[in-house]
């Protein structure tokens, strides 16, 4: 073969080598989920990164986190810069995971861990991991976080390459597919889902008895891994258990946490017993019946925290910080016209 | 060197993928030392043919009279394959067509080639010798044999696990779904076998290819025979050979009257059918008497000729959709009896495929049968055209199959239809 012949032929190779990597990411990009409009959940994870770094105050969880904790009102009442790293159902392990990423952004001087994912020790379920995973930047934390969380049912490579999972969306694709194709959006408040609906508690749900209240191994031992960062990081741990009605926090469940922080002098919050001193009503304060808090209820939930976080943590006010003030001023304003729809 | 670690290779894989593990393994290489050994003695020892038949023979004949004697026996994966290899080979040294092999290597590696374990492509020795010594790499055969490969894989995914999702949903419940649901049962199991079948067929070759081997064909564009005899020509072509090799021809063949013939046919479908299991016996006879006819039913019109085969392959395929001979009989039965053709058309969506995926199943299949019918013509095409041009071929099809494959979650990875036979 000739040389310019050997030339033309490995020119033509790399151009449609190239071509089918940009269809195959083409095909990738339309057929996953978007999160913009529907389970907008999905895109939390991601949309921290667009804000990363300036946090003072760190929180990790599930729903009871991001539904029920508001940094724009930590910011409004005393100048705290926070963030939420919350997704559905986030499971201890993943509240690791997704803390230890958080600390190649920034290092928060407090990082608030809701205890509730204490009570599960195996994966739930794949709608929940992606949830989680899917938007999460590719880092040696990625990789660790899937392969602690799939299920049986699950493969590695279908999160390294999200079509193989997301292949059969192509008869269901929607007009949310085409129009955040080339761009994300984004729903939450630092992290924050606001919800202004109001569904009152009508039925409580009955309480479970368990065999063993017992919190399994993997619990402590991930526990013990987000301690650890923290105090690698000098960061001071808080655990927290949000309130709801839901009757699943166990008396149980409560005392071992409580042993737990003793044993490493550790900060523990049970918003549960303060339910009334919050001021919280769950006649107006949820939108699924006393699962999670509503806009009302989560501000009144800020509140309350707020004044911990302030009085005992030695948080800076950033409202006389002109360069931060200017971001949240804007950020308040958009949060409170979403609120005042 | 590369054909020892062809051998390796395979024999680690069929340890670890194997039905029957370890055990399996050990098995298969108990069995290719002995007949090789028995081999090198045969022409000295000229009464050891039979008890080397039966030997060989034996566990396979075990295994498919089980639902008569009750006896069971762990299968190895390919156990049909590597004894009709075994048989071919003591039957060849004996009657001198090649000399026994004195390399246990090479031997090992015929009787072992992991790749055809799975579903064939059952090799004579001399062949699979000669494409030994004749392996080389080489980027024509790297190239098509990846183009083959994504082709076999795109025909699994795209067409025969649709139409598995619906054949399971009719199978399941033969007295609900009979006639007009049974025959199309009967057409979609043709398709579904054909795009199964041929399409690990072509990951067998196409690996083999990329190794550097070129193995036999088995299928030759089957439906579109004319007669039941040629769609047996061209159908699983390299058990059609061994057949006619080994038992067809040592009965007579047609040396000895038609009625012999007939009979050596009908013998020789039965074995077949045999082979496959003992409940398909009665798909052998009936696949026989077809054959037999030969070109009775044949008229002047290709399309019509080619549409009565099908539809007789079709029918016959009963056997292997419904788990039992009788309800196999009574779905056959019911097409004579049940015409149900307005509900099978108002049901269609309900039978676990959706509009979306019955369109994908349809395109494909269409692309398939074109492609059946001017094989070479597109071979040529690949073969001979530029790298950039074949790695388009190989990324358009492997990108349809990525995106409209069905597959994973919901969707356990099928099982080659044919490898448990």
């Amino acid at each position: 073969m000739k040389k310019h012949t050997r030339i033309k032929t490995g020119i033509s190779v790399v151009l449609v080598l190239a071509v089918f990597l940009g269809l195959f990411a083409f095909a990738t990009r339309l057929l996953e989920p978007k999160y913009a409009e529907t389970l907008t959940e999905g895109s939390m994870i991601s949309q921290y990164y667009e804000e990363a770094g300036g946090h003072e105050v760190i929180f990790v969880g599930d729903c009871e986190v991001y539904a029920n904790f508001s940094p724009m009102e930590l910011y409004r009442q005393v100048g705290i810069t926070a963030y939420v790293r919350g997704t559905p159902q986030q499971l201890i392990w993943q509240s690791y995971y997704v803390l230890k990423e958080t600390f190649r952004y920034e290092i928060p001087k407090v990082a608030v861990l809701n205890v509730n994912s204490m009570r599960y020790s195996e994966p739930v379920s794949e709608a929940y991991n992606r949830l989680t995973i899917d938007r999460m930047r590719w880092s040696e934390e990625k990789v660790e976080i899937i392969k602690a969380s799939m299920t049986e049912e699950e493969n590695f490579w279908s999160y390294v390459f999200p079509i193989l999972r997301y292949h059969s969306r192509f008869d269901e694709l929607t007009s949310e597919d085409i129009e955040y194709l080339l761009h994300d959006e984004y729903s939450t408040f630092n992290g924050y889902q606001m919800n202004k609906e109001v569904r009152p508690v009508d039925t409580l749900p009955t309480e479970r008895m368990l065999a063993d209240y017992t919190f399994e191994d993997i619990d402590y031992d991930y526990l013990d891994r987000i301690r650890e960062l923290c105090e690698e990081n000098g960061v001071t741990l808080v655990l927290v258990k949000a309130p709801s009605v839901y009757p699943y926090w166990y008396d149980e469940y409560d005392a071992q946490i409580e042993d737990y922080a003793e044993e490493y002098g550790l900060d523990f919050y049970n918003f549960l017993d303060v339910v009334e001193e919050i001021g919280i009503d769950y006649t107006t304060d949820t939108y699924d019946e006393g699962l999670h808090l509503n806009l009302s209820g989560g501000t009144k939930l800020s509140t309350y925290f707020v004044q911990i976080l302030s009085e005992k943590y030695d948080l800076t006010n950033y409202q006389t910080d002109e360069k931060v003030s200017a971001i949240y001023d804007e950020k308040l304003a958009q949060y409170d016209a979403a609120a005042a729809e | 060197m590369v054909q020892i670690l062809i051998l390796l290779v395979g024999l680690l894989l069929y340890a670890v993928y194997g039905s029957a593990g370890l055990a399996g393994l050990i098995w298969l290489l108990a069995a290719a030392l002995i007949i090789w050994l028995a081999g090198l003695a045969l022409l000295r020892c000229r009464w050891l043919f039979w008890p080397l038949i039966v030997v060989s023979a034996a566990p396979l004949v075990l295994m498919r009279l089980q639902p008569v004697t009750g006896f069971s026996l762990l299968a190895p994966l390919g156990v049909s394959y590597f004894t009709l290899q075994m048989i071919s080979y003591v039957v060849d040294v004996r009657k001198e067509k090649y000399p026994p092999e004195k390399s246990f290597l090479t031997f090992a590696l015929y009787l072992t080639y992991f790749p055809h374990l799975i579903q064939g492509s059952i090799e004579s020795f001399d062949h699979m010798k000669t494409a030994l010594a004749e392996q080389e790499f080489s980027w024509d055969g790297l190239s098509a044999g990846a183009i083959r490969m994504v082709w076999g894989a795109f025909k699994m995914l795209m067409i025969s696990v649709r139409a598995s999702v619906v054949l399971a949903t009719i199978s399941a419940s033969p007295e609900e779904y009979c006639g007009a649901y049974a025959l199309f049962a009967m057409i979609l199991y043709s398709v579904r076998l054909y795009a199964d079948f041929s399409g690990c067929m072509d990951i067998v070759l196409g690996v083999s290819q990329v190794l550097g081997l070129r193995l036999s064909e088995n299928f030759d564009a089957p439906y579109y025979s004319q007669t039941v005899a040629e769609f047996w020509r061209r159908w699983h072509m390299t058990l059609g050979t061994w057949l006619r090799n080994y038992i067809y021809i040592p009965l007579g063949g047609n040396r000895k009257g038609k009625l012999r013939k007939v009979i050596n046919l009908i013998i020789t479908f039965l074995v077949s059918g045999f082979w496959h299991g003992f409940h398909y016996i009665l798909w052998g006879l009936f696949n026989g008497i077809f054959v037999a006819l030969g070109n009775g039913l044949r008229t002047k019109f290709k399309a019509f000729n080619r549409l009565l085969t099908f539809l007789i392959i079709s029918v016959l395929w009963s056997f292997f959709i419904w788990p039992d001979t009788f309800t196999a009989l009574g779905s056959i039965g019911s097409l004579f009896t049940t015409f149900n053709y307005g509900a099978l058309a108002a049901n269609i969506l309900s039978l676990g495929l959706g509009a979306a995926d019955w369109i994908v199943f349809l395109c494909a299949t269409v692309l398939l049968w074109v492609y059946d019918g001017n094989k070479e013509r597109f071979k040529n095409v690949f073969t001979g055209s530029a790298p950039a041009m074949r790695l388009a071929v190989v990324g358009a099809l492997g990108l349809l199959a990525l995106v409209f494959g069905m597959y994973g979650i919901g969707f356990e990875a099928e099982q080659f239809i044919y490898s448990s036979f």
